[in-house]
């Protein structure tokens, strides 16, 4: 920036700013007019509390869908709770959400045809039934506490990899990783039932009702504030039967991603600072198309 | 620039008379072949001279003269000065003597064909005006009988420092090894000319060659004739039917008798080696044979006394016996918990029930076999006769068979691994949302549906678990077979080594020193002021390395196919190594 203020500049000829031009002035000059350009915070949204909120709540039931698992494993691992209900349940509430699926859904993406549901069920049920022995026996020998550690770190990676902007269909990688988690979860139960119906349950939540959840949020807006109050109130009640100091913490972690974080948000756009100007990238608004007939 | 003259060193003493030799084309240079004494019919000269040439395809011409004083003999100066009318040349070289001085005197006489010949006398050994001569002595039988590497069409490199001085090097010793009917006239001969030049000391035990010779060709006919006969058999339909042929292409046996007979076809093949290469080519695989086969006999004299084979026979089952004995230990130690290792408790049962039944199999086959090894070995310690190699060859297929147990078992561990390293790879691309794309040769992004997602990641973890317990038996196995090949390898190294070495070519370097020449060096012989300079021209024998490099028979060689660190890649993903070599691998 030197150049600019040179008091030694020949101010007969106007600098141009081009550079196929030989001009009294350094390379680097640039005249008064260096800053006009320069433009703050363009195209940046203004948001909203309430709206901010309705979609961090997609953050908070992801959360609570982890909390209902680890619910529901506990309770058969206390042998509290046997596989044949929990299929069962897993049954009805699959059933009830295909139909609530089917009844969002109509049939403007006919990609899916209700047989090829059917098969996908069918091998998913197949698979996870033929490979339940083998499963129960994966991890005999690894010691419980390494099994604990690989499946929180597996959960959490779903947490962090989740695709919250488009949930459906879930990513590799956090599918992935959630059943991984699961598997090794369900390798810990009693028997190759229990396993099974383990699996068939991580499907359901895991898969399954991301996939519902997105119909929901296109179709019945209403409705998925609804559901994800719902489900975090479901985790948390559940949490709270087994272990009142989880349901406690899972409580307020919800409260801080639900109210605080939205406003955190909104606190910090009023500091977003962006400068804008002639130096940045060259981006072509012209329509090309002309050019590529 | 410098006039060279390279002289036998047998014409040293010779008595006066004409030089015989060439002027190398091109160089700066003359080869003195020989020296033809006085007195002689010039006609009979030429005569003799122009049938030498159509003979030995070299332009032979009288040089100029030489002149070696003794008494009575005065006033042959002038007479020879005046030969070179006789002889017209462009040029015409003096050599003379004197009496009791090493050095000679050298006038070059320049003629042009119009002018009086004295006027352009120049005086070489005059206080150095023009260019000088230099006298290169040389020693003509070695001379003849060395053959210069690299041999024709390598670049001569490394035997002088100027560029032109290689091809001249080589002109003067391919002159003097083309010349060698002027070499048959000797001095006993009762011929109109006399001639000296190196002359061979006796023709005794040449007649005992020449009797070889014409008895070697029958000998060579026959050879032919039951080699033609053994690759009728060989290509047969039978042998050529495709287990056969793969399991003949496994037994190192087999590989060393076609190696063995294609070599005997080079060897007895009538036509006469073309070439050097060629022909010790062939004396090397001759005299490799014949050593291998005194090797042979001499292993099949100690073999077959004091019951020696008896002995080897019972032996040899009680330690096969005891090597499944100890795998059996083994596998019992690791389908507990070896090591303290966290396998899969019920995969670890079925391999090792799986291997337990193998060998149980296997100690049933050798005690099935026992009675009858020692008549096997009897018979097969014959084929030793043919030569050390193939006793080796067979030992090692004796060794393969009786390890075929381990064998089996690591081709079992390593499938299993392969597949779970494969598996793993492919599942572990598609645990992160990608995929390998064929078409592109890269990792792909991809979305894949929810079932795929599903099996994928149970796939995924069942052989994340397993992988350990599979990777121990592999490991396990490894090793016992990496024994197994490291024995095989060095008796087909051993094998390879008696094949390929040139046995011939390295006693020729040893005893013959200037037979393999790599290049001259020159050693100061006398330099005397107004003498010309005498230069003693020595053969470089060629390196033992170079000797090695150059006439190794190319074989099937059995060294390690791949570098170490692709040996260790290869192990690591679980690829079968073997110790033998492809045949499509043949180096030439």
């Amino acid at each position: 920036m030197g150049a600019d203020s040179g008091p030694g500049a020949p101010s007969a000829v106007p600098w141009r700013k081009v550079l196929y031009e030989r001009q009294p002035f350094p390379d680097n000059y640039v005249d008064r007019r260096f800053l006009e350009e320069l433009r703050h915070n363009v195209g940046v949204r203004q948001y909203r509390y309430w709206p901010v909120v309705r979609e961090a709540s997609l953050v908070a039931q992801q959360l609570s869908c982890v909390a209902v698992f680890l619910t529901l494993w506990w309770y058969m691992y206390e042998g509290q709770l046997s596989p044949f209900m929990l299929l069962l349940a897993g049954l009805m509430s699959a059933l009830l959400g295909y139909a609530l699926y089917e009844a969002l859904g109509g049939s403007t993406d006919g990609r899916r045809t209700r047989l090829a549901d059917l098969q996908s069920a069918a091998i998913f049920l197949a698979f996870t039934f033929g490979f339940s022995p083998v499963l129960k026996t994966l991890t005999e020998s690894v010691s419980t506490d390494t099994v604990y550690a690989m499946s929180a770190m597996m959960l959490l990676a779903h947490l962090v990899t989740f695709p919250y902007t488009q949930p459906s269909p879930p990513g590799s990688l956090s599918l992935n990783a959630a059943l991984f988690g699961s598997v090794c979860l369900a390798s810990r139960l009693p028997g190759a039932l229990h396993t099974f119906a383990m699996l068939t349950c991580a499907l359901l939540v895991f898969a399954l009702w991301p996939c519902l959840l997105r119909r929901l949020r296109d179709r019945a807006e209403w409705g998925f504030p609804w559901a994800a109050a719902l489900v975090s109130v479901g985790g948390v009640c559940g949490l709270a039967s087994q272990s009142p100091g989880g349901a406690l913490l899972l409580a307020l972690a919800l409260l801080v991603l639900i109210l605080l974080c939205p406003l955190l948000l909104l606190w910090l756009q009023r500091h977003k600072n962006n400068i804008h100007g002639p130096w940045d990238e060259a981006e072509i608004r012209e329509d090309l198309s002309r050019f590529l007939q | 620039m410098v006039l060279k003259i390279f002289f036998p060193q047998c014409c040293n003493m010779a008595d006066s008379g004409l030089l015989v030799g060439r002027w190398l084309p091109g160089q700066e240079s003359a080869v003195v072949l020989a020296v033809i004494h006085y007195p002689f019919i010039p006609g009979q000269v030429k005569r003799y001279l122009s049938d030498l040439q159509r003979e030995s395809q070299v332009e032979l011409s009288v040089l100029g003269s030489w002149s070696m004083p003794k008494e009575g003999q005065e006033g042959m100066e002038s007479f020879l000065r005046d030969l070179s009318t006789i002889f017209p040349q462009g040029r015409w070289l003096q050599l003379s003597r004197e009496m009791g001085k090493r050095a000679f005197n050298c006038q070059v006489v320049q003629r042009d064909m119009g002018a009086p010949p004295s006027a352009e006398d120049e005086n070489c050994n005059g206080n150095g005006k023009g260019g000088g001569v230099i006298l290169i002595h040389y020693d003509q039988r070695k001379v003849m009988l060395s053959q210069l590497h690299p041999t024709e069409g390598g670049a001569g490199g490394g035997d002088s420092a100027t560029g032109a001085e290689p091809s001249q090097l080589r002109l003067v010793f391919q002159t003097v090894a083309q010349s060698q009917p002027l070499f048959f006239i000797d001095k006993y001969d009762d011929s109109p000319l006399k001639l000296t030049h190196w002359q061979s000391e006796g023709r005794e035990a040449s007649i005992l060659v020449e009797l070889a010779k014409q008895a070697s060709v029958p000998l060579c006919l026959l050879l032919t004739w039951l080699l033609s006969l053994w690759t009728w058999l060989c290509s047969s339909r039978i042998l050529n039917l495709w287990p056969v042929r793969f399991v003949s292409s496994k037994f190192s046996t087999c590989v060393q008798l076609s190696y063995r007979a294609e070599h005997l076809q080079t060897v007895s093949s009538p036509r006469k080696a073309s070439d050097h290469r060629e022909f010790m080519r062939k004396a090397n695989i001759f005299v490799s044979f014949f050593v291998d086969v005194a090797l042979g006999l001499l292993l099949i004299s100690w073999l077959y006394r004091e019951n020696r084979i008896g002995r080897l026979a019972d032996t040899l089952v009680p330690v096969a016996d005891h090597v499944a004995k100890e795998l059996q230990e083994l596998l019992q130690w690791l389908m507990g918990a070896p090591a303290g290792l966290k396998m899969n408790r019920a995969l670890d049962q079925v391999l090792g029930r799986f291997f337990l039944y193998h060998i149980h199999l296997w100690i049933s086959y050798i005690h099935l076999m026992s009675p009858f090894i020692e008549r096997i070995l009897w018979y097969v310690g014959l084929c030793a006769c043919l030569g050390l190699t193939f006793a080796l060859s067979v030992l090692s297929d004796i060794v393969a068979l009786l390890t075929f147990h381990i064998y089996c078992f690591y081709v079992y561990g390593a499938r299993l691994y392969c597949l779970k390293i494969y598996g793993l790879s492919a599942l572990w691309r598609l645990f992160r949302g990608k995929k390998w794309n064929v078409l592109r040769q890269r990792v792909d992004s991809c979305s894949y549906d929810l079932d795929q997602l599903f099996i994928g990641t149970l796939l995924f973890t069942i052989l994340l678990f397993l992988l350990p317990t599979t990777a121990l038996y592999y490991l396990v196995f490894t090793l016992l077979r990496l024994v197994v090949v490291l024995f095989q390898g060095l008796i087909h190294l051993s094998v390879d080594f008696i094949n390929s070495f040139p046995l011939f070519a390295t006693v020729l370097r040893l005893c013959r020193p200037y037979r393999l020449s790599e290049g001259v060096k020159f050693r100061v012989l006398c330099e005397e002021s107004g003498k010309p300079l005498h230069l003693m021209m020595e053969i470089n024998p060629l390196r033992y390395s170079s000797v090695l490099q150059l006439y190794r028979t190319p074989t099937y060689s059995c060294y390690p196919k791949d570098s170490w660190m692709a040996l260790c890649r290869k192990l690591f993903v679980g690829e079968l190594v073997y110790p033998w070599r492809h045949k499509s691998t043949k180096t030439d």
